[in-house]
């Protein structure tokens, strides 16, 4: 038993990633979020070394790893000060579902472009008269012919301005006006009837969350991806490694102010001794290490059971990390504002503007009452209220 | 053509670096080893060459087991294989031993003409190996360099010292120096970090590499640190207040050091 520990090339990998974040950092991160700008650059960079596409197979390019090398990547680039929204969407949900429920065609248009990060695609479930409910989602989808015809809309999408296409979660519908399975179908940004438009949000971030309104958006058959009546189950194989990667991002975020706070508290003198010294600012921070490292360790588990192919399994524990990371991020950043004192909320010390990034962590994707929900339903087999 | 890269583990610069009590050797335990990072711009400079003309890196190093680190490093950034010489007996040796030891590993690489190196390591920053290599081998040596061309047999590359630039020139086969201007080195792609540890390693003693124990080691060595004290540290200096005779407190305190 030696799962603890992660392998040589998973370390080197965290190494190689950490270097390259390093040197973009926090300053380029907010400099491009203040400017409404991307952090493109990055990007590209992370994507031509391959670490956007550790996990697309071997066959497209990819670096045929898996979703806990991926989420490696993404908590790396976050503890470095510049973390990527989009890879938890684009390459985990999209790519994942893409290259386990594609057919060969799909894979070949779509996986290769996932390999080396030159294709960036968002992923659309959330409606607003369905929020945490995904059994009232109301986007729909009918045959006409040889197409499929969509219609309905989506809010809180991100990143839908720097992506070819959006992958949208629909329900059909029969002949009849009955609702069936939903069913995910790639919906290029520019295909007519797709409009969009920001939502303006009170976050310091590159990414931008858009409503979405799809108005008789007509597609080609193959824009379906996996089979018509799958259900849930498909869906769910992209949302597993999507709260892993939401875990990963929040431990990396996470990190970074931890380390911030740890050097400011070992600096900072206003009794003639580093405040790190006073128990009522050591003592929050030794709690916030220890939250941060078990809910890597969850994160680390979940991609680990997810990567040997036990959906079921890693199903809970992705959820249980996710709500561990995004409790610790909250947690961290929160102390780390506090150890800052009036410094914390000082724009050049960049943790005020975390302190919503950290929310986010706790109702994206799936909020702390959902994942509650589910741990009480699923693992304590307890009643469910609703 | 056949590059060989010279790579060495030293301790981190960011972390803290001691000599041990008992000899004053590096005490490796204290700090977290790393690739050299000018070693990182060496082999960056041999794949480059690689690319453009083909040919094999090898990369060797002369140190202890943990010492693979830097070697895998090497290796995925590129490389395509390394030689290792790892032996108890080489604790303590010293500039000349560990040249004439790297000049017998240079030797068994097959077709090997030219050797890069880092001009100066960052721990024991003696900036004496490459050219005591080159002088073992009688090999053309060109030191210090921040540029580099190699073109058909003739290597010619660009010397920076405090004084100046000189342009060489040398035929091959050589050893050069790199300094930290010569290029920026790669990340190690996520292939080349899952490709690393399949490339081949050769993992030699001292006896393997047909070296003799007499020839190595701190108690054979030319040079023996006989003590060693950590830099005092920096007094906190004088504080000016500026009150408007900021500039000519300053001129005075300049005056007072003989400075101006
Ligand atoms: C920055 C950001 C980026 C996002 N990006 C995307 C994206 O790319 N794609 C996408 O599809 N969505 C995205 N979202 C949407 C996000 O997934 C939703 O906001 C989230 O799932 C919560 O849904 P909701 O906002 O509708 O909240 P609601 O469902 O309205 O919930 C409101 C509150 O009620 C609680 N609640 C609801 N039901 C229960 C219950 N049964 N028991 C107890 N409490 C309950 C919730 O926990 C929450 O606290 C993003 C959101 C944000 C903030
Ligand atoms: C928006 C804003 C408006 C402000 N307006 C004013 C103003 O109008 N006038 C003005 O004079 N000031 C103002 N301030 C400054 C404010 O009063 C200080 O930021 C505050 O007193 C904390 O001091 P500090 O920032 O130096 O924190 P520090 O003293 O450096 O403290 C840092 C952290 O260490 C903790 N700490 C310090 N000592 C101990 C100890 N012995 N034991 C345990 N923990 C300790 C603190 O609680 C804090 O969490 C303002 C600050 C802000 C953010």
């Amino acid at each position: 038993m030696n799962a603890f520990i992660e392998t040589e090339e998973r370390r080197a990998l965290r190494a190689a990633v950490a270097a390259l974040g390093a040197r973009y950092g926090h300053e380029y991160f907010t400099a491009k979020a203040r400017a409404g700008e991307k952090t493109a650059e990055l990007w590209a960079e992370a994507g031509a070394l391959g670490y956007l596409g550790v996990s697309v197979p071997e066959s497209y390019g990819g670096g045929g790893g898996g979703i806990g090398d991926l989420a490696a990547v993404c908590e790396e680039l976050a503890a470095a000060g510049a973390p990527m929204l989009l890879m938890v969407v684009s390459p985990a949900i999209c790519a994942t579902v893409i290259a386990r429920f594609g057919t060969d065609a799909q894979r070949a248009r779509w996986l290769p472009g996932f390999a080396d990060g030159t294709t960036k695609m968002a992923f659309a479930i959330t409606e607003p008269d369905a929020g945490s409910n995904s059994h009232r989602l109301a986007t729909a989808v009918r045959r006409d012919g040889d197409e499929w015809v969509l219609d309905g809309g989506k809010h809180y999408i991100s990143g839908v301005d720097e992506v070819e296409a959006v992958l949208v979660v629909a329900r059909h519908v029969s002949a009849t006006g009955e609702r069936l399975a939903p069913s995910l179908l790639i919906v290029p940004t520019d295909a007519p009837g797709f409009t969009f438009r920001p939502v303006e949000m009170d976050l310091v971030s590159p990414e931008r969350q858009f409503t979405c309104f799809f108005d008789g958006v007509r597609l080609p058959a193959d824009a379906l991806v996996g089979s018509e009546d799958a259900g849930l189950a498909q869906l769910f194989a992209g949302l597993n490694p999507e709260r892993i990667m939401a875990a990963a991002f929040a431990t990396g975020v996470a990190r970074r102010a931890l380390a911030q706070a740890a050097d400011y508290a070992r600096t900072r003198e206003v009794w003639g001794t580093p405040i790190g010294a006073h128990q009522g600012l050591a003592h929050p921070l030794a709690a916030c290490a220890i939250q941060i490292e078990l809910a890597r360790l969850m994160t680390q588990k979940a991609a680990a059971l997810y990567d040997s192919g036990q959906d079921g399994a890693a199903g809970e524990a992705a959820n249980m990390a996710k709500y561990a990371a995004a409790e610790a991020c909250v947690a961290t950043v929160d102390q780390a504002v506090q150890v800052h004192g009036g410094n914390g909320l000082a724009t050049e010390y960049g943790l005020g503007s975390l302190l919503g990034a950290s929310r986010v962590m706790r109702i994206a994707p799936v909020s702390r009452e959902m994942i509650l929900n589910f741990v009480a339903q699923n693992t304590l087999k307890l009643p469910r209220s609703y | 053509m056949n590059i060989v890269v010279l790579v060495k583990q030293v301790p981190d610069t960011w972390s803290e670096r001691k000599l041990t009590d008992a000899d004053h050797t590096l005490d490796r335990d204290s700090a977290d080893a790393v690739l050299d990072e000018i070693n990182e711009r060496a082999v960056e400079e041999a794949l480059l060459i690689k690319e453009a003309q083909g040919g094999e890196v090898t990369v060797i190093t002369m140190g202890p087991d943990r010492a693979t680190d830097a070697i895998r490093k090497a290796l995925s950034m590129g490389a395509d294989k390394a030689v290792h010489l790892s032996d108890p007996a080489l604790h303590g040796s010293c500039a000349v031993q560990t040249a004439k030891v790297l000049a017998t590993l240079v030797g068994t690489v097959e077709g090997a003409e030219l050797v890069i190196a880092g001009n100066e390591s960052t721990d024991g920053r003696a900036g004496a190996v490459p050219a005591m290599i080159a002088e073992i081998l009688g090999w053309a040596q060109l030191t210090q360099v921040r540029k580099l061309e190699v073109d058909g047999t003739t290597v010619r590359a660009e010397r920076e010292t405090d004084t100046g630039i000189a342009n060489l020139e040398a035929s091959l086969p050589a050893v050069v120096s790199v300094n930290e201007k010569i290029n920026e080195p790669r990340y190690p792609s996520f292939k080349g970090i899952m490709a690393a540890k399949k490339k081949p390693v050769s993992t030699l003693t001292i006896a393997d590499a047909g070296i003799d124990a007499s020839e190595v080691g701190l108690a054979n060595a030319t040079t023996t640190v006989l003590e060693a004290a950590p830099k005092p540290p920096r007094t906190a200096g004088q504080r000016v207040e500026d009150d408007g005779t900021g500039g000519t407190k300053v001129a005075e305190f300049l005056v007072g050091q003989k400075l101006i």
